[in-house]
């Protein structure tokens, strides 16, 4: 097997958690970034989000410049990190729906490893539930393909992995946390563009869809702009915190040190 | 009853649970609403149903475990005034993490919840559970989650929705307008519908709206930079007190090793070898101990195996001496979670869902039958995960002891079948059983089981 494991870094696997619970109705995807180590253990050190130009049920596929763009991002990581950094993996999202990959999810795996033998495809399957037990469920998986013996089909491959700690979250998982309003706004902003250019809609029309887009936004809003924002202001809450006690433990530390 | 949280605060939970190698817990922070809801059925006019609305707006996250409480259970009103401060009127219930686990309450967990919700001051506190389950392979894991109210008789368990963004909804567009000849519409809806367009034909509230979008995005930015550095200024501050801490131990364990020394020079030399090998590491031991002090673990003082450990006593003085087992025993280190980040788990072991005490009970019963009276031990207690144990009586622990506790395995495993006839065979076989029974305590310090007892 070209993978033995993959290790997904705690900050990475938080923004493709946030993405995942950020819509119910469809399956979200990304692209995953970092490196493949000797050990043939794929090390994911961040995802970015990615948009979706087929929103058809289980059309998770992304576009050749969509590629591109990562692969400009997973450049620019690499010289802020100082390693080298490329696009290893990708994900989606799978909400109330089992987490194992459908023969479309194990057909478009088996296309990128045949640019890539060692790219992964992790999915997250999000708001489960048991009805009699009240239990919530969020499942992930990670999956490579390989051809079945029989026929030309492929079959999904179990890849075990595992989620790394990283006590304090990366800029670039924070900078691609902040990038899903962007993108859900631009969006809208296509489609709406694209409904707009319609030159004979009379103005009651044009009113409704005008009005389509503001309650769209409004929605984007307040389900995600909103709740990142109060999150990121909680988290720098509790940073501040931390970095008192920390100080104060640190003091206490050099003291003991002296003492010694 | 209704509870929701947000998917950002939910997916934190995860975060800071995946952070750590053992249990996670915290608090919950929000609000309870009283929501009326009319609704008008065919049999009457009106009905206004109340309903109660759980909203948990953020987590407060403990930085360890028995931070607030004791191993009795005993909440201590100035550890949890002291942790949460002025957000102490926002606590709506509390949360805990564990792996490899049932979904039910602990017993101390109930005991804790019930201080709480006196101490507090919240009738309806609640309590979310966080349970985390992987296959034998780990390629596929599971996190289920729970929301008790644990203070009402019935219908103890509520469903916690995570509000989200549902359908965007791109298909209310309109792509034509409903065919009208009338001149009359179109003369109306033309004059009095100038007032939502600007003088480029785009609707004003597209514009307005725009605007709010931006101010909110640049606002969501400007405060992930804040947070971004404040990120950076916490590692590295992490970072100088992590150095400061392995000074600090280096520097006793010179001093320890120094002590030893002294003593050793001072008195005549009678001990016998396998004492000397351990008495170094016991010090080092007593003296990590001491450092990482307030990590206690929940198992009761008593030996693996007290009948034969009390025979041992009076029988053979060439084994570690007496009175430091019960207390290596006393401080053993809590148990490390399976499927936790550092440690992947070996496939073999046949860690399956929910599966994991029994097959570990079974293996460590078949590889070595004198450790089963071992087994009262498995439960905490208090519902944690103890698979530390399984790991350990199926050898899987990598640590140093293994080489020590090889020997004394070949020696049992030989000297067993005469166990029943030969006594003077106890003392080597209640050896191993003790050796096997310290790894826990005397792993090096270095690794991740060190490092969670902080």
């Amino acid at each position: 097997m070209a993978v033995s494991a993959v290790h997904l870094e705690s900050d990475a696997f938080l923004v493709c958690m946030n993405h995942a619970l950020s819509t119910e109705k469809e399956e979200v995807m990304g692209l995953c970034i970092g490196e493949v180590e000797i050990t043939r253990i794929v090390h994911i050190h961040s995802v970015i989000i990615l948009r979706r130009s087929d929103k058809r049920k289980d059309r998770v596929e992304i576009s050749p410049e969509q590629l591109s763009a990562a692969s400009t991002e997973a450049e620019r990581l690499a010289d802020m990190t100082g390693r080298p950094m490329r696009v290893v993996g990708w994900y989606h999202s799978h909400p109330h729906i089992t987490v194992w990959p459908s023969h479309v999810d194990v057909r478009t795996q088996a296309m990128y490893q045949m640019l890539d033998q060692c790219f992964v495809g992790l999915i997250f399957s999000c708001f489960i539930e048991d009805k009699n037990t009240k239990t919530g469920r969020v499942l992930y998986t990670c999956f490579q393909s390989v051809q079945a013996q029989k026929g030309s089909e492929y079959e999904r491959v179990e890849i075990p992995i595992h989620v790394v700690p990283r006590e304090a979250i990366g800029k670039v998982c924070l900078e691609s946390a902040v990038e899903l309003p962007r993108i859900l706004c631009q969006e809208e902003q296509d489609t709406y563009r694209k409904i707009h250019s319609l030159a004979h809609l009379d103005p009651v029309t044009k009113i409704h869809n005008g009005s389509v887009f503001t309650k769209n936004l409004c929605s984007q809003m307040s389900a995600v702009s909103g709740p990142l924002l109060q999150w990121l202001e909680d988290r720098l809450e509790q940073n501040k915190q931390s970095i008192v006690e920390l100080q104060q433990e640190k003091e206490r530390l050099l003291q003991e040190l002296a003492a010694l | 009853m209704a509870a929701s949280i947000s998917g950002y605060t939910f997916s934190s939970v995860c975060y800071h649970s995946a952070n750590s190698n053992s249990d996670h817990e915290g608090f919950l922070l929000g609000e309870v609403r009283q929501e009326e809801t009319v609704s008008i059925s065919d049999t009457q006019i009106s009905s206004a149903e109340l309903l109660q609305v759980v909203e948990i707006h953020n987590h407060d996250p403990c930085a360890q475990l028995f931070s607030f409480y004791d191993y009795a259970g005993k909440v201590s009103e100035e550890n949890l005034s002291s942790i949460l401060k002025d957000r102490r009127k926002n606590v709506i219930g509390w949360y805990r993490f564990r792996r490899n686990t049932q979904q039910q309450m602990s017993f101390r967990e109930q005991i804790i919840h019930k201080q709480l919700t006196q101490l507090l001051g919240v009738p309806d506190l609640v309590f979310l559970l966080f349970s985390f389950i992987s296959t034998a392979n780990s390629s596929t894991h599971a996190l289920e989650y729970v929301l008790f109210r644990p203070n009402r008789r019935y219908n103890q368990r509520i469903t916690l929705s995570i509000p989200n963004l549902g359908n965007t909804s791109q298909q209310e567009y309109k792509v034509s307008s409903v065919p009208n000849t009338s001149l009359n519409y179109a003369k109306v809806i033309k004059e009095h519908g100038a007032e939502f367009f600007d003088k480029d034909g785009v609707m004003k509230d597209i514009r307005t709206i725009f605007q709010v979008y931006s101010a909110l995005q640049d606002k969501v930015q400007a405060v992930c930079g804040e947070v971004e550095q404040s990120e950076r200024v916490k590692e590295k501050i992490q970072e100088d007190v992590n150095k400061l801490k392995q000074q600090i131990a280096l520097r006793k364990r010179k001093t320890a090793e120094e002590e030893r020394r002294l003593r050793e020079a001072q008195n005549a030399d009678s001990h016998s070898t396998p004492e000397e090998n351990t008495e170094p590491s016991e010090a080092s031991l007593l003296s990590r101990i001491t450092f990482h002090a307030p990590s206690a673990p929940e198992r009761p003082s008593t030996s693996p195996n007290p009948p034969s450990y009390a025979d041992l006593s009076t029988q053979d003085d060439s084994l570690p001496s007496s009175s430091s087992p019960p207390t290596s025993a006393a401080l053993l280190p809590r148990p490390q979670a399976v499927g936790s980040p550092g440690h992947p788990t070996p496939g073999p072991l046949g860690m399956g869902l929910g599966l994991g005490l029994g097959l570990g009970l079974g293996l460590g019963a078949s590889s070595n039958p004198v450790t089963t009276p071992s087994t009262p031990y498995l439960g905490n207690g208090d519902g944690s995960s103890s698979d530390s144990l399984d790991r350990q009586a199926a050898g899987q622990e990598d640590d140093e002891d293994d080489e020590d506790d090889d020997d004394d395995e070949d020696e049992d495993s030989s000297e067993y079948e005469n166990l029943v006839s030969e006594t003077t065979h106890l003392p080597t076989v209640v050896a191993s059983v003790l050796a096997q029974g310290r790894p826990a305590a005397l792993s090096p310090d270095g690794d991740a089981r060190g490092s969670q007892t902080t």
